[in-house]
């Protein structure tokens, strides 16, 4: 049964896909098994982890770490499979084209069937997930605070039958932070910085939610390293020392708690992951 | 700068959230204006600073900015506003159909329907359809030399280039017909399905449909999702041909796409994936621009100098084989693809003239 879901958010860029491997690998061990979960259409995770393929049945990346795509379609599927139990019926409702388009255009309904599964373990609504931890790549901070918004949303519209109490259940696992945690990453920059303490301070206000926040790249630069540039990449590198000594700064004053996570100088994702994981033991 | 096909009017930038593809909408609006051209920059979300840099507010409507004095063209901002955008999407297609005041009774019914108002307001995926209509009403109403789209942050382009498509079925005349109930008849607490069976329009398929669907959202849900459909089911065919006419703008001749990316090796695949699909769908990808190189790798590796922080030697390193890296894949695409380059700049203050700047700075990596 899953004890703790992770959401990862943060501004575009900011290395959440990323962040969300090496936390899923951080959990992962002889007592503890994570599933790694992407919400993106187009998987991200194939190319980069280069993958066979990658679909809703999750596939062993290393023992205790399985990974999957989920699609709110292939959510809504299983939910309803388990709900109406008629094999026939299931189909029926499915694989016809009128009712895909339906799915697909329902207000509120892929957002649901997300927070749906993602919460369906302590719901005990659907097929039982053989982990500990569940780690999700979500989406950036718009699309973030829409799709926690939405259970809210819906039972508020929808009051009354399965689709408002569901709503209100799934609504109160999300707050519930025995059971999410919501980790926000951002970046030593202006704007990651604003958006992030933002919506920070979001998340407490409507969801009482109290996420992490991890300050990511890092530069591991002090002013000794510069004194034999050129002029032009003194001022460049100070720059970033003063923007990196600001948003420190910031994120102090505004009372935020932060990881700060090295800039890795590598293209390969595999030294990255490996990097970073043994950073989070240290750090964590 | 930047080289645009001389029968553009539209340019849509495209790229994953945070390479900047905002402020690049914004630098090269101020650009292709100041070479005499009226532009329109529409923007989703900008940046307090950018907003406040181009002097524009967040009402949906539009702005002139104030250039400098040598400018020759016009450059105008808007930030699209959503909900007014749906609301005046839903008011325009259906004024064309009915100007009888059950017509307008419906718009409301529709504006006050909640389902609706989820779609239009809170819930995600309206962004991209609302961009999509804000271009195509500024674009044909003739009034700019070009119109410079900022594409919403999504994590992918593709939910915007499928928005005609996704809006379309939503008119579907499948899906609308399910739902469809007969005008002359007065709403009644019968349920909607047994009416609907009645009145025989649905099949004995479609209703256990609809059955499984009311057993997994229950009869209030169904009543709120049949009103809706019926709602905007009145002007379904204005609403089509709207939607055609924005899927057409996309695939014009006129309009040209630019892909913005960042230094970011985790990306670079994303970028190529991207890139192929789009030109594959038809689109006219021209561009390419690798936004956000940190000039002084460039400048340092010029000057030969021993550098004994280890640290420096390997961002160094980093940074020049991350920018190879890129432009080595972003060639392989396709031989025609203009690659341009554009280095941060030290002070990253946004105003008129920083924008300029960064537009002059754009050089191609050919």
């Amino acid at each position: 049964m899953v004890k703790k879901a992770h959401l990862i958010t943060g501004k575009g860029g900011t290395g959440k896909s990323l962040f969300s491997v090496v936390l899923a690998h951080y959990f992962s061990s002889e007592t503890q098994s994570v599933l790694l979960c992407e919400l993106s259409e187009h998987s991200f995770y194939k190319d980069y982890l280069n993958l066979p393929e990658i679909s809703y049945k999750p596939l062993a990346l290393k023992p205790h770490l399985d990974i999957s795509q989920w699609s709110p379609e292939d959510c809504l599927k299983e939910y309803s499979l388990h709900l109406l139990k008629i094999e026939s019926l299931y189909r029926l409702f499915f694989e016809n084209a009128i009712s895909k388009s339906l799915i697909q255009v329902a207000p509120g309904l892929h957002e649901l069937a997300l927070l749906g599964k993602m919460t369906s373990s302590p719901r005990k609504q659907g097929p039982p997930m053989p982990y500990d931890q569940i780690v999700i790549d979500s989406y950036s901070t718009g699309h973030f605070l829409s799709l926690i918004r939405a259970p809210a949303a819906m039972s508020e519209a929808i009051p009354f039958g399965p689709m408002g109490e569901q709503s209100k259940s799934i609504d109160a696992w999300l707050r519930n932070p025995d059971f999410t945690q919501v980790h926000i990453l951002t970046l030593p920059e202006e704007l990651p910085i604003s958006e992030s303490i933002e919506l920070f301070q979001q998340l407490k206000k409507e969801f009482n939610i109290k996420a992490k926040v991890y300050l990511n790249k890092i530069s591991g630069l002090t002013s000794d390293d510069l004194t034999e540039l050129t002029q032009e990449a003194q001022d460049s590198l100070q720059n970033i020392l003063a923007s990196e000594a600001k948003s420190r700064l910031q994120l102090k004053k505004a009372g935020i708690d932060f990881i700060e996570l090295p800039l890795v100088a590598s293209l390969q994702s595999e030294t990255l992951i490996n990097v970073l994981t043994e950073h989070l033991k240290v750090s964590l | 700068m930047i080289t645009l096909l001389p029968s553009t009017k539209t340019l849509i930038c495209i790229g994953s959230g945070g390479v900047g593809k905002t402020t690049m909408a914004a630098s090269i609006g101020v650009g292709q204006a100041s070479s005499g051209k009226k532009v329109l920059v529409l923007t989703i979300d900008p940046s307090l600073r950018l907003a406040q840099a181009l002097g524009i507010k967040t009402d949906g409507e539009l702005h002139q900015v104030n250039l400098a004095s040598d400018s020759k063209g016009e450059l105008w901002s808007c930030i699209i506003n959503h909900k007014k955008t749906f609301e005046w999407f839903i008011r325009s297609a259906a004024d064309k159909d009915s100007d009888d005041t059950s017509g307008r009774a419906n718009i409301e019914a529709l504006l006050q329907n909640k389902l609706y108002q989820q779609l239009s307001g809170r819930l995600s995926g309206s962004q991209e359809f609302t961009s999509l209509i804000s271009l195509y009403r500024f674009v044909s109403s003739n009034k700019f030399d070009l119109v410079i789209l900022d594409t919403p942050p999504s994590q992918h382009t593709w939910n915007f280039l499928r928005a005609p498509e996704k809006i379309s079925a939503l008119f579907n005349e499948g899906v609308a017909s399910w739902f469809r109930q007969n005008n002359d008849q007065p709403h009644t607490k019968k349920s909607v399905l047994k009416k609907m069976f009645n009145l025989k329009i649905l099949s004995y398929g479609t209703t256990q449909v609809l059955k499984a669907l009311e057993v997994l959202t229950g009869s209030y849900f169904m009543k709120e999702l049949s009103a809706f459909f019926e709602a905007v089911q009145k002007w379904q065919g204005p609403l089509e041909n709207y939607v055609m006419s924005c899927h057409r703008l996309l695939i014009s001749a006129e309009t040209e796409f630019v892909l913005v990316t960042a230094l970011d090796s985790s990306r670079i695949t994303e970028a190529q994936k991207l890139s192929r699909e789009i030109q594959k769908q038809g689109y006219r990808l021209s561009s390419v621009i690798i936004n956000r190189i940190p000039s002084w790798t460039h400048a340092q590796k010029n000057a030969a100098s021993n550098i004994r922080s280890p640290r420096v030697n390997e961002l160094i390193k980093y940074y020049l084989s991350l920018e190879n890296d890129l432009q080595s894949r972003l060639k392989q695409l396709r031989s025609s693809l203009k690659v341009y380059k554009c280095f941060e700049l030290r002070q990253n203050s946004e105003n008129v003239k920083d924008l300029q700047k960064t537009y002059n700075n754009i050089s191609s990596a050919d």
